[in-house]
């Protein structure tokens, strides 16, 4: 039995994406653990965890985001042909090799077919992760995107999301350090879906660095390696530093080009609309809206 | 004599920019030396302050940045004024305090009486809070600073015969930041001054991250804390890890910015084909296509231009 799990915060965007998505992917005997939220996110997917492991015929849990919606029916088959084999711990829809924290998209990303969709400045959708170059599944992976989570009965039985994590963000990463800390394995599998979420990916970026540094302190040595002394940590925070500035700088110059960009096709609409041949022809276009809205 | 000097690797550029502002601010007796870049900007200034160390008539030396035009033509009188005081070894229009590397707008900036202007799509300006005082924030203020923008530098005469660019740090970057250290070591003022400039150049600031990161990094083993440069909060481990979770907050900015542009794009693109597709922008081309073939539409507004004068 496949199972299906959420951590439902925002009521309407259960019902609006993971619920229809779910339904499209769950099987007749599925079970589905719908929680209320529990902070921290952890917290409820442990004991959604601790419910699931109940079952004896349990072959997976699917871990869904509120605003994750799978899209794909034929989702559990390629569920159990990830689970195959014995040591796969954790299956994602996305996910990356060389991961150094939390930003486990700064690694060597692997990605099926996943939209980002968003509904700011007229809606529309992108590949998810599509700042960068996306390899596609199946891939051996260190982190899966923890937007979508499938779990084997051993990973269900055995481990458990770190409630000291209190931060919300990086859960997922932890989860697959402990899995192949235990000598399993986590990989990309080429599942379908689609993420409803605003262009802006997280809303308060000093809460994600602290998240950032909180993982770290935990896994220290197995994320960046090991620092021998004084001096290689001093050596190691002059680099981090510099890296910090230009990647600031970077981040502004996109801003700027961004403003530039748009300023100039906001002059090109201003020329078009402002022109005397738009203007004149503004109550054919009255009429044409009153025709279409009757 | 005010003397002004450039380092040229675009000369196309040299002469665009830096030339006509040079024109425009430079005395009868200036002496103004464009030379070829020699290896890098440490090297071809320090070759320029050796060949104006020498002269005893040498009132100040101005080191322009081949994309930079100043605006101001009383810019010697200004110079002048600023160098009145002794002390002062080194000015500017731009400078900050609070600097901890080579990244000074990421301190206190005091004083940024500067236009961006940039060619991406289809060009514009960004002018800097204090181009324009009576517009400027309350933070913007002329005096002095602990660095300047290297764009537009002007050096005082003991400057250019005591103090030299070091070029053990790289090509480019840093170097502004570095001599204006070496000046207060020395015990001299480095200060900015009511005066503008345009810097004609890209909106990618950091088109070189590699390059960039190398030169913070060189400049922090450097001056290793002193003058404030390299020195930061709590144990090495800790900035080791707070920095990397800075950098990887900015990426993600940067990411989103990605998306938010490409969202927005998007949604002009839209507006705009709705535009073009409709039935009224349709039959009314051939009005455009006559209204852009009418000769006399531009002479009309040359005419109006040149009688305003007049009027």
């Amino acid at each position: 039995m496949i199972a299906f799990g959420a951590s439902i915060q925002g009521a309407e965007a259960y019902q609006r994406y993971a619920e229809p998505g779910v339904r499209l992917a769950a099987e007749p005997d599925s079970a589905v653990y719908a929680f209320a939220s529990v902070e921290p996110l952890a917290r409820t997917y442990n004991l959604i965890l601790d419910a699931a492991a109940e079952r004896d015929d349990l072959e997976a849990l699917v871990l869904v985001h509120s605003h994750t919606e799978i899209t794909d029916s034929a989702f559990c088959a390629k569920v159990r042909s990830a689970l195959l084999d014995p040591d796969v711990a954790v299956v994602g829809c996305a996910g990356a090799m060389g991961v150094a924290g939390i930003a486990w998209w700064e690694g060597k990303v692997v990605a099926g077919q996943l939209e980002h969709a968003y509904e700011e400045f007229g809606g529309g959708s992108f590949p998810a992760y599509s700042w960068t170059s996306r390899e596609r599944p199946p891939a051996e992976v260190e982190a899966v995107d923890g937007q979508l989570l499938v779990l084997s009965p051993w990973a269900v039985r055995n481990l458990r999301f770190d409630e000291a994590l209190i931060l919300n963000y990086g859960f997922e990463v932890d989860f697959c350090l402990q899995a192949r800390a235990a000598g399993r394995r986590v990989v990309v599998a080429d599942l379908r879906a689609v993420y409803h979420r605003s262009v802006e990916l997280v809303g308060d970026l000093d809460v994600w660095i602290a998240a950032h540094i909180e993982l770290a302190e935990k896994w220290g040595d197995a994320l960046n390696g090991a620092v021998a002394d004084e001096v290689g940590w001093k050596r190691r925070a002059r680099r981090a530093e510099a890296d910090r500035e230009a990647q600031r700088a970077i981040a502004f110059s996109t801003s700027l080009k961004l403003d530039a960009r748009v300023l100039e096709l906001e002059r090109d609409l201003d020329e078009k609309t402002s022109s005397l041949s738009w203007r004149l022809t503004e109550p054919l276009r009255a009429l044409n809206r009153w025709r279409r809205e009757r | 004599m005010i003397a002004f000097g450039s380092s040229v690797t675009e000369p196309g550029v040299y002469s665009r920019c830096a030339e006509v502002g040079i024109k425009r601010a430079a005395e009868r007796d200036s002496e103004i030396r464009a030379t070829p870049s020699i290896g890098s900007i440490f090297r071809s200034y320090n070759a320029l302050l050796d060949a104006f160390s020498e002269r005893e008539d040498l009132e100040a030396l101005v080191l322009v940045h081949q994309d930079a035009e100043i605006v101001e033509p009383d810019f010697c009188a200004i110079v002048r004024r600023e160098l009145a005081d002794p002390k002062v070894g080194l000015v500017g229009c731009v400078g900050a305090i609070g600097v901890r590397s080579i990244a000074w707008w990421e301190a206190s900036v005091t004083c940024a009486s500067f236009i961006n202007r940039y060619e991406e799509h289809g060009g514009g300006d960004l002018p800097s809070f204090s181009w324009a005082w009576n517009d400027a924030p309350a933070y913007a203020r002329v005096g002095e600073v602990e660095t300047l923008d290297g764009f537009v530098l002007v050096l005082s005469p003991w400057v250019v015969r005591n103090v030299r660019f070091d070029e053990g740090l790289g090509k480019f970057h840093g170097y502004d930041l570095d001599f204006c250290l070496q000046v207060r070591d020395a015990g001299r003022k480095v200060v900015t001054a009511d005066f503008r400039a345009i810097h004609y150049r890209q909106l990618e600031m950091v088109p070189d991250p590699e390059d960039w990161i190398d030169a913070h990094v060189k400049l922090a083993d450097k001056w290793d804390g002193r003058m404030g440069i390299g020195a930061g909060a709590g144990s090495w481990r800790q900035r080791a890890l707070r920095a990397e979770a800075s950098a990887d907050a900015a990426r993600l900015k940067d990411h989103m910015n990605e998306l938010e542009m490409e969202a927005r794009v998007r949604e002009l693109h839209r507006a705009l084909a709705e535009t073009t597709d409709s039935i009224s922008w349709r039959i009314t081309a051939p009005f455009r296509r006559l209204r852009r073939q009418r000769p006399h539409a531009p002479a009309q507004v040359a005419r109006r231009s040149a009688l305003e004068p007049t009027q």
